[in-house]
Protein backbone atom coordinates (compact mmCIF):
# COMPACT_ATOMS: atom_id res chain seq x y z
CA UNK A 1 0.00 0.00 0.00
CA UNK A 2 2.54 2.57 1.34
CA UNK A 3 4.85 1.26 -1.94
CA UNK A 4 2.24 1.81 -4.06
CA UNK A 5 1.52 5.66 -2.75
CA UNK A 6 5.40 5.93 -2.92
CA UNK A 7 5.83 4.97 -6.59
CA UNK A 8 5.90 8.03 -9.37
CA UNK A 9 2.45 8.67 -10.50
CA UNK A 10 1.43 7.34 -14.00
CA UNK A 11 0.26 10.30 -15.78
CA UNK A 12 -3.40 9.43 -16.31
CA UNK A 13 -3.90 9.10 -12.36
CA UNK A 14 -2.70 12.48 -11.93
CA UNK A 15 -4.34 13.75 -14.90
CA UNK A 16 -7.62 12.28 -12.65
CA UNK A 17 -6.77 13.84 -9.05
CA UNK A 18 -5.82 17.96 -10.82
CA UNK A 19 -8.88 17.76 -12.86
CA UNK A 20 -10.89 16.35 -9.88
CA UNK A 21 -9.21 19.14 -7.28
CA UNK A 22 -10.16 21.94 -10.22
CA UNK A 23 -13.76 20.43 -10.66
CA UNK A 24 -13.95 20.54 -6.88
CA UNK A 25 -13.36 24.67 -7.20
CA UNK A 26 -16.54 24.77 -9.83
CA UNK A 27 -18.37 23.24 -7.96
CA UNK A 28 -17.49 25.06 -4.64
CA UNK A 29 -18.38 28.47 -6.53
CA UNK A 30 -21.14 26.82 -8.40
CA UNK A 31 -22.84 26.29 -5.08
CA UNK A 32 -21.87 29.09 -3.32
CA UNK A 33 -23.97 31.15 -5.86
CA UNK A 34 -26.64 29.24 -6.00
CA UNK A 35 -26.34 29.16 -1.62
CA UNK A 36 -26.62 33.31 -1.63
CA UNK A 37 -29.44 33.23 -4.41
CA UNK A 38 -31.60 31.22 -2.07
CA UNK A 39 -31.02 33.17 0.07
CA UNK A 40 -31.71 36.49 -1.15
CA UNK A 41 -34.92 35.25 -3.18
CA UNK A 42 -37.81 36.55 -0.41
CA UNK A 43 -36.32 39.82 -0.80
CA UNK A 44 -35.70 39.64 -4.46
CA UNK A 45 -39.62 38.34 -4.81
CA UNK A 46 -41.01 41.29 -2.80
CA UNK A 47 -39.01 43.80 -4.37
CA UNK A 48 -38.55 42.97 -7.86
CA UNK A 49 -36.31 45.34 -9.32
CA UNK A 50 -36.96 48.34 -7.63
CA UNK A 51 -34.68 46.96 -4.96
CA UNK A 52 -32.05 49.05 -7.13
CA UNK A 53 -34.45 51.83 -6.54
CA UNK A 54 -34.42 54.71 -3.80
CA UNK A 55 -37.17 55.38 -1.50
CA UNK A 56 -37.99 56.09 2.41
CA UNK A 57 -35.50 56.15 4.88
CA UNK A 58 -33.25 52.96 5.18
CA UNK A 59 -32.61 53.06 8.79
CA UNK A 60 -36.14 52.14 9.07
CA UNK A 61 -36.32 49.64 6.43
CA UNK A 62 -33.28 48.29 8.21
CA UNK A 63 -35.83 48.67 11.67
CA UNK A 64 -38.21 47.38 10.51
CA UNK A 65 -36.22 44.13 8.88
CA UNK A 66 -34.81 43.66 12.63
CA UNK A 67 -37.70 43.97 14.63
CA UNK A 68 -40.57 41.47 11.94
CA UNK A 69 -39.68 38.38 14.48
CA UNK A 70 -39.12 35.10 13.44
CA UNK A 71 -42.46 35.04 10.57
CA UNK A 72 -41.98 38.55 9.33
CA UNK A 73 -44.74 40.19 6.96
CA UNK A 74 -44.61 40.47 3.17
CA UNK A 75 -44.28 44.31 3.96
CA UNK A 76 -40.77 44.02 5.95
CA UNK A 77 -39.10 42.58 3.43
CA UNK A 78 -39.61 46.37 1.34
CA UNK A 79 -35.68 47.32 0.82
CA UNK A 80 -34.77 50.23 -1.36
CA UNK A 81 -30.57 49.56 -1.94
CA UNK A 82 -29.98 52.53 -4.07
CA UNK A 83 -27.91 54.81 -1.04
CA UNK A 84 -25.85 52.02 -0.95
CA UNK A 85 -25.15 50.98 -4.77
CA UNK A 86 -24.71 54.78 -4.57
CA UNK A 87 -22.28 55.25 -2.27
CA UNK A 88 -20.45 52.43 -3.03
CA UNK A 89 -19.74 53.81 -7.21
CA UNK A 90 -19.32 57.59 -6.22
CA UNK A 91 -15.91 55.82 -4.29
CA UNK A 92 -14.98 53.42 -6.39
CA UNK A 93 -15.23 55.01 -9.40
CA UNK A 94 -13.19 57.67 -8.91
CA UNK A 95 -10.84 55.63 -6.75
CA UNK A 96 -9.89 53.53 -9.98
CA UNK A 97 -9.53 56.09 -12.18
CA UNK A 98 -7.09 58.27 -9.88
CA UNK A 99 -5.34 54.78 -9.27
CA UNK A 100 -4.90 53.23 -12.64
CA UNK A 101 -3.54 56.57 -13.67
CA UNK A 102 -0.98 57.03 -10.58
CA UNK A 103 0.21 53.68 -11.05
CA UNK A 104 0.50 53.64 -15.09
CA UNK A 105 3.03 56.86 -14.88
CA UNK A 106 4.50 55.27 -11.56
CA UNK A 107 5.49 51.77 -13.24
CA UNK A 108 6.38 53.37 -16.22
CA UNK A 109 9.11 55.48 -14.47
CA UNK A 110 9.94 52.17 -12.11
CA UNK A 111 10.82 49.98 -15.39
CA UNK A 112 12.03 52.59 -17.87
CA UNK A 113 13.68 55.64 -16.05
CA UNK A 114 14.48 54.39 -12.66
CA UNK A 115 18.34 53.40 -11.90
CA UNK A 116 17.91 49.87 -11.51
CA UNK A 117 19.34 50.37 -7.87
CA UNK A 118 16.15 51.97 -7.26
CA UNK A 119 14.20 49.73 -9.07
CA UNK A 120 15.05 46.78 -6.72
CA UNK A 121 14.07 48.28 -3.93
CA UNK A 122 10.91 50.04 -4.92
CA UNK A 123 9.07 47.13 -6.62
CA UNK A 124 9.30 44.62 -3.33
CA UNK A 125 8.44 47.55 -1.24
CA UNK A 126 5.28 48.33 -3.33
CA UNK A 127 4.59 44.58 -3.40
CA UNK A 128 4.78 44.63 0.66
CA UNK A 129 2.53 47.66 0.23
CA UNK A 130 0.09 45.43 -1.69
CA UNK A 131 -0.43 42.71 1.14
CA UNK A 132 -1.02 45.06 3.67
CA UNK A 133 -4.71 44.28 5.32
CA UNK A 134 -7.53 46.88 4.70
CA UNK A 135 -8.16 47.02 8.58
CA UNK A 136 -5.18 48.99 8.70
CA UNK A 137 -5.75 51.42 6.20
CA UNK A 138 -9.20 51.62 8.59
CA UNK A 139 -7.56 52.50 11.86
CA UNK A 140 -5.28 54.96 10.06
CA UNK A 141 -8.32 56.60 8.58
CA UNK A 142 -10.09 56.76 11.50
CA UNK A 143 -7.56 57.70 13.92
CA UNK A 144 -5.62 60.69 11.26
CA UNK A 145 -7.15 61.40 8.37
CA UNK A 146 -11.03 61.52 9.64
CA UNK A 147 -9.51 64.15 12.48
CA UNK A 148 -7.33 66.09 10.52
CA UNK A 149 -10.09 66.60 7.95
CA UNK A 150 -12.97 67.55 10.69
CA UNK A 151 -10.15 70.11 12.09
CA UNK A 152 -8.64 71.35 9.16
CA UNK A 153 -11.14 70.85 6.32
CA UNK A 154 -14.62 70.89 6.99
CA UNK A 155 -15.77 74.48 8.37
CA UNK A 156 -18.63 75.94 10.64
CA UNK A 157 -20.85 77.25 8.07
CA UNK A 158 -20.57 74.02 5.49
CA UNK A 159 -21.78 72.18 8.82
CA UNK A 160 -24.56 74.72 9.57
CA UNK A 161 -25.78 74.59 6.12
CA UNK A 162 -26.43 71.49 5.95
CA UNK A 163 -27.39 70.53 9.80
CA UNK A 164 -30.25 69.43 8.93
CA UNK A 165 -30.05 67.03 5.88
CA UNK A 166 -26.46 65.57 7.11
CA UNK A 167 -23.88 65.41 9.54
CA UNK A 168 -20.37 66.55 8.58
CA UNK A 169 -18.43 64.84 10.95
CA UNK A 170 -15.07 64.09 9.14
CA UNK A 171 -15.97 60.75 7.64
CA UNK A 172 -17.57 60.89 4.19
CA UNK A 173 -16.87 60.27 0.37
CA UNK A 174 -13.58 62.10 -0.03
CA UNK A 175 -11.66 60.53 2.81
CA UNK A 176 -12.86 57.20 1.41
CA UNK A 177 -11.43 58.08 -1.80
CA UNK A 178 -8.25 58.97 -1.05
CA UNK A 179 -7.63 55.41 0.87
CA UNK A 180 -8.71 53.60 -1.21
CA UNK A 181 -7.00 55.22 -3.55
CA UNK A 182 -3.94 54.15 -1.66
CA UNK A 183 -4.90 50.74 -1.25
CA UNK A 184 -5.55 49.95 -4.55
CA UNK A 185 -2.93 51.53 -6.48
CA UNK A 186 0.31 49.20 -5.26
CA UNK A 187 -1.66 46.35 -6.40
CA UNK A 188 -1.99 47.98 -10.40
CA UNK A 189 1.52 49.07 -10.10
CA UNK A 190 2.51 45.63 -9.14
CA UNK A 191 1.00 43.90 -12.19
CA UNK A 192 1.64 46.57 -15.02
CA UNK A 193 5.37 46.17 -13.32
CA UNK A 194 5.71 43.03 -14.11
CA UNK A 195 4.41 43.03 -17.71
CA UNK A 196 6.82 46.31 -18.59
CA UNK A 197 9.30 44.15 -17.40
CA UNK A 198 8.57 41.15 -19.83
CA UNK A 199 8.44 43.55 -23.07
CA UNK A 200 11.19 42.24 -24.64
CA UNK A 201 14.04 44.81 -25.04
CA UNK A 202 14.21 43.89 -28.64
CA UNK A 203 10.77 45.70 -29.03
CA UNK A 204 12.77 48.89 -28.11
CA UNK A 205 15.65 49.21 -29.72
CA UNK A 206 13.89 48.18 -32.55
CA UNK A 207 11.28 51.49 -32.44
CA UNK A 208 14.50 53.38 -31.67
CA UNK A 209 16.72 51.95 -34.62
CA UNK A 210 13.58 53.04 -36.49
CA UNK A 211 14.10 56.57 -35.95
CA UNK A 212 11.49 57.21 -32.57
CA UNK A 213 12.52 59.16 -29.73
CA UNK A 214 12.80 57.31 -26.23
CA UNK A 215 9.54 58.57 -24.89
CA UNK A 216 7.40 57.88 -28.73
CA UNK A 217 9.00 54.19 -28.13
CA UNK A 218 7.91 53.75 -24.72
CA UNK A 219 4.48 54.72 -25.37
CA UNK A 220 3.98 52.89 -28.62
CA UNK A 221 5.42 50.13 -28.15
CA UNK A 222 6.12 49.18 -24.22
CA UNK A 223 2.76 50.52 -22.96
CA UNK A 224 0.81 49.53 -25.66
CA UNK A 225 1.91 45.83 -25.18
CA UNK A 226 1.47 46.18 -21.48
CA UNK A 227 -2.37 47.04 -22.42
CA UNK A 228 -3.65 43.82 -21.68
CA UNK A 229 -2.08 43.90 -17.78
CA UNK A 230 -3.30 47.19 -17.47
CA UNK A 231 -6.85 46.37 -17.61
CA UNK A 232 -6.57 43.01 -15.22
CA UNK A 233 -5.07 45.19 -12.89
CA UNK A 234 -7.74 47.81 -12.94
CA UNK A 235 -10.29 44.91 -13.10
CA UNK A 236 -8.35 43.51 -10.32
CA UNK A 237 -8.29 46.54 -8.43
CA UNK A 238 -11.89 47.27 -9.13
CA UNK A 239 -13.15 44.06 -7.52
CA UNK A 240 -11.24 45.08 -4.52
CA UNK A 241 -12.33 47.96 -4.23
CA UNK A 242 -16.62 47.42 -4.28
CA UNK A 243 -15.93 44.81 -2.07
CA UNK A 244 -13.85 46.81 0.45
CA UNK A 245 -16.13 46.37 3.24
CA UNK A 246 -14.06 47.18 7.07
CA UNK A 247 -12.59 50.45 6.06
CA UNK A 248 -15.03 51.98 4.42
CA UNK A 249 -17.32 50.75 7.01
CA UNK A 250 -14.93 52.78 9.52
CA UNK A 251 -14.29 55.50 7.43
CA UNK A 252 -17.17 56.03 5.61
CA UNK A 253 -19.41 57.75 8.24
CA UNK A 254 -22.09 54.71 8.59
CA UNK A 255 -24.88 56.91 7.42
CA UNK A 256 -27.50 55.60 4.95
CA UNK A 257 -27.40 58.69 3.34
CA UNK A 258 -27.31 59.29 -0.08
CA UNK A 259 -24.67 62.29 -0.98
CA UNK A 260 -26.08 64.78 -3.64
CA UNK A 261 -23.75 65.97 -6.05
CA UNK A 262 -25.74 69.10 -6.06
CA UNK A 263 -23.96 70.30 -2.84
CA UNK A 264 -20.52 71.33 -4.84
CA UNK A 265 -17.37 70.50 -3.49
CA UNK A 266 -19.09 69.18 0.01
CA UNK A 267 -20.26 66.36 -1.50
CA UNK A 268 -16.70 65.31 -0.70
CA UNK A 269 -17.64 65.73 3.14
CA UNK A 270 -20.79 64.20 3.45
CA UNK A 271 -20.80 60.62 4.89
CA UNK A 272 -22.39 57.13 3.12
CA UNK A 273 -22.78 53.57 3.53
CA UNK A 274 -21.26 51.04 0.58
CA UNK A 275 -22.87 47.54 -0.06
CA UNK A 276 -19.93 45.55 1.16
CA UNK A 277 -20.24 48.08 4.58
CA UNK A 278 -23.57 47.51 5.49
CA UNK A 279 -23.22 43.58 5.32
CA UNK A 280 -20.72 44.48 8.16
CA UNK A 281 -22.29 46.50 9.89
CA UNK A 282 -25.90 44.90 9.95
CA UNK A 283 -24.53 41.29 9.94
CA UNK A 284 -25.06 41.09 14.10
CA UNK A 285 -29.09 41.09 13.07
CA UNK A 286 -28.94 38.20 10.71
CA UNK A 287 -30.95 36.32 13.03
CA UNK A 288 -33.63 38.32 10.95
CA UNK A 289 -34.44 36.46 8.59
CA UNK A 290 -35.68 39.57 6.05
CA UNK A 291 -32.67 41.43 7.15
CA UNK A 292 -31.15 38.20 6.60
CA UNK A 293 -32.48 38.07 2.83
CA UNK A 294 -31.59 41.69 2.32
CA UNK A 295 -28.13 41.12 3.62
CA UNK A 296 -27.66 37.96 0.70
CA UNK A 297 -29.88 40.12 -1.90
CA UNK A 298 -26.27 42.86 -1.38
CA UNK A 299 -23.99 40.09 -1.42
CA UNK A 300 -25.61 38.80 -4.63
CA UNK A 301 -25.47 42.21 -6.02
CA UNK A 302 -21.38 42.27 -4.92
CA UNK A 303 -20.81 38.43 -6.47
CA UNK A 304 -22.82 39.82 -9.92
CA UNK A 305 -20.65 42.91 -10.40
CA UNK A 306 -17.34 40.85 -9.50
CA UNK A 307 -18.31 38.54 -12.41
CA UNK A 308 -20.08 41.19 -15.11
CA UNK A 309 -16.01 42.47 -14.09
CA UNK A 310 -14.21 40.16 -15.55
CA UNK A 311 -16.19 39.18 -18.00
CA UNK A 312 -15.86 43.17 -19.24
CA UNK A 313 -12.33 43.18 -18.61
CA UNK A 314 -12.05 39.98 -20.74
CA UNK A 315 -14.26 41.66 -23.58
CA UNK A 316 -11.91 44.57 -23.26
CA UNK A 317 -8.61 42.68 -23.88
CA UNK A 318 -9.92 40.89 -26.60
CA UNK A 319 -8.67 43.32 -29.75
CA UNK A 320 -5.47 43.64 -27.95
CA UNK A 321 -4.55 40.23 -28.05
CA UNK A 322 -2.58 41.07 -31.03
CA UNK A 323 0.66 42.15 -29.59
CA UNK A 324 -0.08 41.41 -26.16
CA UNK A 325 3.46 39.80 -24.02
CA UNK A 326 1.05 38.69 -21.21
CA UNK A 327 -2.34 39.09 -19.10
CA UNK B 1 -3.39 -10.98 1.58
CA UNK B 2 -1.25 -9.72 3.65
CA UNK B 3 -1.74 -6.55 2.70
CA UNK B 4 -5.51 -6.33 2.84
CA UNK B 5 -4.78 -7.54 7.29
CA UNK B 6 -2.21 -4.53 7.31
CA UNK B 7 -4.71 -2.32 5.53
CA UNK B 8 -7.58 -4.20 8.25
CA UNK B 9 -4.99 -3.16 10.66
CA UNK B 10 -4.13 0.64 10.11
CA UNK B 11 -7.72 1.27 9.85
CA UNK B 12 -8.51 -0.24 13.32
CA UNK B 13 -6.09 1.88 14.99
CA UNK B 14 -6.75 5.05 13.12
CA UNK B 15 -10.70 4.22 14.13
CA UNK B 16 -9.62 3.51 18.05
CA UNK B 17 -7.87 6.98 18.29
CA UNK B 18 -10.47 8.86 16.55
CA UNK B 19 -12.87 7.29 19.51
CA UNK B 20 -10.39 7.62 22.06
CA UNK B 21 -9.05 11.48 21.86
CA UNK B 22 -12.46 12.82 21.77
CA UNK B 23 -13.34 11.03 24.73
CA UNK B 24 -9.96 12.10 26.99
CA UNK B 25 -10.97 15.95 25.50
CA UNK B 26 -14.87 15.44 27.06
CA UNK B 27 -13.72 14.84 30.69
CA UNK B 28 -14.14 18.40 31.10
CA UNK B 29 -17.46 19.52 30.45
CA UNK B 30 -17.37 22.60 27.70
CA UNK B 31 -19.51 25.55 28.11
CA UNK B 32 -19.74 27.55 25.39
CA UNK B 33 -20.99 31.29 25.13
CA UNK B 34 -21.64 33.74 22.69
CA UNK B 35 -23.19 36.92 22.32
CA UNK B 36 -23.05 40.76 23.34
CA UNK B 37 -19.63 42.58 23.04
CA UNK B 38 -20.71 44.61 26.02
CA UNK B 39 -20.63 42.29 28.61
CA UNK B 40 -17.32 40.28 26.99
CA UNK B 41 -15.02 41.67 28.95
CA UNK B 42 -17.34 40.79 31.97
CA UNK B 43 -17.97 37.28 31.25
CA UNK B 44 -14.09 36.39 30.34
CA UNK B 45 -13.05 37.79 33.93
CA UNK B 46 -16.01 35.41 35.63
CA UNK B 47 -15.04 32.40 33.37
CA UNK B 48 -11.79 32.37 34.32
CA UNK B 49 -12.29 33.33 38.88
CA UNK B 50 -14.55 30.31 38.10
CA UNK B 51 -11.98 27.86 36.92
CA UNK B 52 -9.83 28.95 39.39
CA UNK B 53 -12.47 28.30 42.32
CA UNK B 54 -13.36 25.05 40.92
CA UNK B 55 -10.92 23.78 39.14
CA UNK B 56 -10.65 20.75 36.29
CA UNK B 57 -14.45 21.10 36.16
CA UNK B 58 -15.44 22.96 32.86
CA UNK B 59 -13.66 24.49 30.06
CA UNK B 60 -15.14 28.04 28.73
CA UNK B 61 -15.26 28.69 25.23
CA UNK B 62 -16.59 32.47 24.53
CA UNK B 63 -16.96 34.21 21.85
CA UNK B 64 -18.43 37.52 21.24
CA UNK B 65 -20.68 39.42 18.19
CA UNK B 66 -23.35 40.74 19.54
CA UNK B 67 -26.93 41.03 21.49
CA UNK B 68 -28.77 39.26 18.93
CA UNK B 69 -25.82 36.72 17.69
CA UNK B 70 -26.32 35.47 21.13
CA UNK B 71 -29.59 35.14 20.94
CA UNK B 72 -30.08 33.33 18.03
CA UNK B 73 -26.77 31.18 18.88
CA UNK B 74 -28.68 30.28 22.21
CA UNK B 75 -32.29 29.62 20.57
CA UNK B 76 -30.78 27.28 17.58
CA UNK B 77 -28.80 25.14 20.40
CA UNK B 78 -25.45 26.11 19.01
CA UNK B 79 -24.39 27.75 22.66
CA UNK B 80 -24.87 26.50 26.06
CA UNK B 81 -24.91 30.12 27.08
CA UNK B 82 -26.31 33.46 24.80
CA UNK B 83 -24.63 36.69 26.35
CA UNK B 84 -27.49 39.53 25.61
CA UNK B 85 -27.24 43.33 26.82
CA UNK B 86 -31.11 44.13 26.72
CA UNK B 87 -33.79 43.20 28.34
CA UNK B 88 -36.26 40.78 26.51
CA UNK B 89 -38.03 41.87 23.39
CA UNK B 90 -41.24 40.31 22.13
CA UNK B 91 -39.50 39.71 19.11
CA UNK B 92 -37.15 36.80 20.85
CA UNK B 93 -37.43 33.53 20.18
CA UNK B 94 -39.93 31.78 22.63
CA UNK B 95 -38.88 29.37 25.24
CA UNK B 96 -35.52 31.36 26.65
CA UNK B 97 -34.93 32.09 30.10
CA UNK B 98 -32.58 35.32 31.01
CA UNK B 99 -30.86 35.33 34.10
CA UNK B 100 -29.73 38.96 35.33
CA UNK B 101 -26.18 39.11 36.16
CA UNK B 102 -25.00 42.52 36.62
CA UNK B 103 -26.42 45.80 35.88
CA UNK B 104 -24.34 48.26 33.96
CA UNK B 105 -25.15 52.12 33.24
CA UNK B 106 -25.51 53.86 30.02
CA UNK B 107 -23.74 56.97 29.91
CA UNK B 108 -23.95 59.98 27.58
CA UNK B 109 -20.35 60.77 26.38
CA UNK B 110 -19.02 63.84 24.89
CA UNK B 111 -15.83 65.12 23.64
CA UNK B 112 -13.62 65.86 26.71
CA UNK B 113 -13.53 69.35 25.07
CA UNK B 114 -17.01 70.12 25.32
CA UNK B 115 -17.60 68.79 29.16
CA UNK B 116 -21.55 69.15 28.94
CA UNK B 117 -22.41 68.72 33.02
CA UNK B 118 -25.97 66.85 32.87
CA UNK B 119 -28.93 67.03 30.93
CA UNK B 120 -32.45 66.26 31.12
CA UNK B 121 -34.25 63.82 29.95
CA UNK B 122 -35.92 66.28 27.59
CA UNK B 123 -32.73 67.72 26.18
CA UNK B 124 -31.41 64.48 25.72
CA UNK B 125 -34.70 63.10 23.94
CA UNK B 126 -34.19 66.53 21.60
CA UNK B 127 -30.76 66.08 20.80
CA UNK B 128 -31.04 62.72 19.84
CA UNK B 129 -33.98 62.67 17.74
CA UNK B 130 -33.02 65.57 16.12
CA UNK B 131 -35.17 68.46 17.13
CA UNK B 132 -32.42 70.35 18.69
CA UNK B 133 -29.43 70.76 15.85
CA UNK B 134 -27.17 73.47 17.85
CA UNK B 135 -24.86 73.27 20.70
CA UNK B 136 -25.50 76.53 21.29
CA UNK B 137 -29.04 76.28 23.72
CA UNK B 138 -27.31 74.03 25.74
CA UNK B 139 -26.63 75.29 29.28
CA UNK B 140 -22.82 73.80 30.07
CA UNK B 141 -21.82 73.26 26.32
CA UNK B 142 -18.52 75.10 25.80
CA UNK B 143 -19.30 74.18 21.73
CA UNK B 144 -21.83 76.75 19.95
CA UNK B 145 -21.88 75.03 16.25
CA UNK B 146 -23.60 72.06 14.94
CA UNK B 147 -24.23 69.00 17.24
CA UNK B 148 -23.12 65.90 15.86
CA UNK B 149 -24.93 62.88 16.55
CA UNK B 150 -23.52 59.17 16.69
CA UNK B 151 -25.38 56.74 17.22
CA UNK B 152 -25.25 52.41 17.05
CA UNK B 153 -26.61 50.20 14.05
CA UNK B 154 -29.61 49.56 14.82
CA UNK B 155 -28.69 45.70 15.82
CA UNK B 156 -27.45 46.68 18.59
CA UNK B 157 -28.37 46.11 21.39
CA UNK B 158 -27.27 49.08 23.39
CA UNK B 159 -28.99 51.58 21.13
CA UNK B 160 -32.23 49.03 22.15
CA UNK B 161 -31.94 49.76 26.10
CA UNK B 162 -30.80 53.59 24.82
CA UNK B 163 -34.26 54.25 23.47
CA UNK B 164 -36.03 52.54 25.52
CA UNK B 165 -34.36 53.71 29.27
CA UNK B 166 -32.90 57.53 28.35
CA UNK B 167 -35.25 58.79 25.50
CA UNK B 168 -38.67 57.29 26.45
CA UNK B 169 -38.79 54.72 23.41
CA UNK B 170 -37.76 57.83 21.23
CA UNK B 171 -36.07 56.81 18.08
CA UNK B 172 -32.54 57.95 17.49
CA UNK B 173 -32.51 60.76 14.47
CA UNK B 174 -31.53 59.15 11.38
CA UNK B 175 -29.45 61.79 10.99
CA UNK B 176 -26.82 59.84 13.57
CA UNK B 177 -23.64 58.38 12.21
CA UNK B 178 -24.33 54.93 12.93
CA UNK B 179 -21.05 52.95 14.39
CA UNK B 180 -20.62 49.04 13.88
CA UNK B 181 -19.45 49.06 17.25
CA UNK B 182 -18.68 50.57 20.67
CA UNK B 183 -15.05 51.24 20.12
CA UNK B 184 -15.71 52.99 16.98
CA UNK B 185 -18.26 55.01 18.53
CA UNK B 186 -15.60 55.98 21.07
CA UNK B 187 -13.28 56.77 18.73
CA UNK B 188 -15.42 59.43 16.53
CA UNK B 189 -16.63 61.56 20.06
CA UNK B 190 -12.85 61.34 21.02
CA UNK B 191 -12.22 62.94 17.22
CA UNK B 192 -15.27 65.51 17.14
CA UNK B 193 -15.55 68.14 19.59
CA UNK B 194 -19.06 68.57 18.71
CA UNK B 195 -20.10 64.65 18.78
CA UNK B 196 -22.66 63.22 20.82
CA UNK B 197 -22.95 59.32 21.88
CA UNK B 198 -23.38 57.08 24.23
CA UNK B 199 -21.71 53.95 26.26
CA UNK B 200 -22.14 50.99 28.28
CA UNK B 201 -18.96 50.85 29.66
CA UNK B 202 -17.54 54.11 30.74
CA UNK B 203 -15.27 52.78 33.53
CA UNK B 204 -13.35 51.86 30.21
CA UNK B 205 -13.27 54.87 28.58
CA UNK B 206 -12.98 57.82 31.15
CA UNK B 207 -10.13 58.96 30.20
CA UNK B 208 -10.61 59.56 26.41
CA UNK B 209 -14.43 61.02 26.72
CA UNK B 210 -16.85 62.89 29.13
CA UNK B 211 -19.33 61.23 31.02
CA UNK B 212 -22.88 63.75 30.63
CA UNK B 213 -24.58 63.84 33.72
CA UNK B 214 -28.61 63.02 33.29
CA UNK B 215 -30.90 65.13 35.05
CA UNK B 216 -28.59 66.55 37.57
CA UNK B 217 -26.90 63.31 38.03
CA UNK B 218 -23.38 62.03 37.07
CA UNK B 219 -22.84 58.96 35.55
CA UNK B 220 -20.61 57.08 37.44
CA UNK B 221 -20.05 54.11 39.07
CA UNK B 222 -21.35 55.39 42.24
CA UNK B 223 -24.50 56.42 41.23
CA UNK B 224 -25.47 53.35 39.21
CA UNK B 225 -24.74 51.17 42.27
CA UNK B 226 -26.68 53.52 44.75
CA UNK B 227 -29.40 53.49 41.92
CA UNK B 228 -29.79 57.11 41.94
CA UNK B 229 -28.81 57.24 38.24
CA UNK B 230 -31.53 55.94 36.32
CA UNK B 231 -29.79 55.35 32.91
CA UNK B 232 -29.21 51.85 34.28
CA UNK B 233 -30.02 48.71 32.37
CA UNK B 234 -28.68 44.78 32.66
CA UNK B 235 -26.46 41.93 31.51
CA UNK B 236 -28.14 38.50 31.06
CA UNK B 237 -27.10 35.42 31.02
CA UNK B 238 -29.80 33.40 28.57
CA UNK B 239 -29.93 29.66 28.40
CA UNK B 240 -33.13 27.44 26.12
CA UNK B 241 -35.28 26.42 28.70
CA UNK B 242 -33.71 26.48 32.49
CA UNK B 243 -30.57 25.87 32.90
CA UNK B 244 -29.49 22.29 33.30
CA UNK B 245 -25.84 21.18 34.41
CA UNK B 246 -22.64 23.29 34.24
CA UNK B 247 -24.17 26.31 33.18
CA UNK B 248 -26.83 26.03 35.61
CA UNK B 249 -23.67 25.79 38.32
CA UNK B 250 -21.99 28.67 36.83
CA UNK B 251 -25.12 30.94 36.38
CA UNK B 252 -25.93 30.31 40.23
CA UNK B 253 -22.14 30.87 41.08
CA UNK B 254 -22.18 34.43 39.61
CA UNK B 255 -25.41 34.67 41.36
CA UNK B 256 -24.95 33.82 44.73
CA UNK B 257 -20.94 33.78 45.64
CA UNK B 258 -19.11 36.71 46.96
CA UNK B 259 -16.04 36.18 44.73
CA UNK B 260 -18.28 36.67 41.55
CA UNK B 261 -19.67 39.83 43.15
CA UNK B 262 -16.41 41.26 43.63
CA UNK B 263 -15.33 40.54 40.29
CA UNK B 264 -18.49 42.58 38.99
CA UNK B 265 -18.27 45.64 41.08
CA UNK B 266 -14.74 46.09 40.02
CA UNK B 267 -16.39 47.75 36.52
CA UNK B 268 -20.44 47.08 36.70
CA UNK B 269 -22.64 46.83 39.48
CA UNK B 270 -24.20 43.32 40.85
CA UNK B 271 -27.87 42.40 41.25
CA UNK B 272 -29.45 44.20 43.98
Amino acid sequence: MLERLRAPWSDRRAELTLGAVSLLVGVAVVAMIAFVAVQAWPTLRHNGLSFFGSGGDLKEQFETMQNAGPHPPASAYHFRAWPLIWGTLIVTAPAVLLGIVVAVLSSIFIVELAPVRLRRVVIPVVRLLASVPSVIYGLVGILVVVPFVLEHVISDSDKVALQDTVLLNGTGVGVTIVILTIMITPIMIALICEALLAVPNSWREGAIALGCNPVRAMLAVTVRAARPAIVAAAVLATARALGEAIMVSMVGGATNFAPRISDGLTFFLEPFRSVAAAIVDYHEGIGAPALKSALYTLALLLLFSAFVLSVGGYLIKLPMRKYQVRG
Amino acid sequence: MTRIRRVTAALLVAGVLGVAAPAAASALTTITISGATASYPLVTLLAAKYNKVHPHKVKFRITQGGAQIGINDVAAGRVSIGDVSRDPLSTDPAGLVFYPVARYGICVITNKANPVTSLTTAQAIAIFTGKTRSWAGIPGASQTGTIDLVSRTSVAGVLTNFQTILLEGKKVSSLAAEEPSEGLMRQQVENDPAAIGFVSNYQSDKNTVHAVGLNGTACNRATVTNGSYTGTARFYEVTKGKATGAASAFIGWIEKSAAAKKIISTQWVPIS
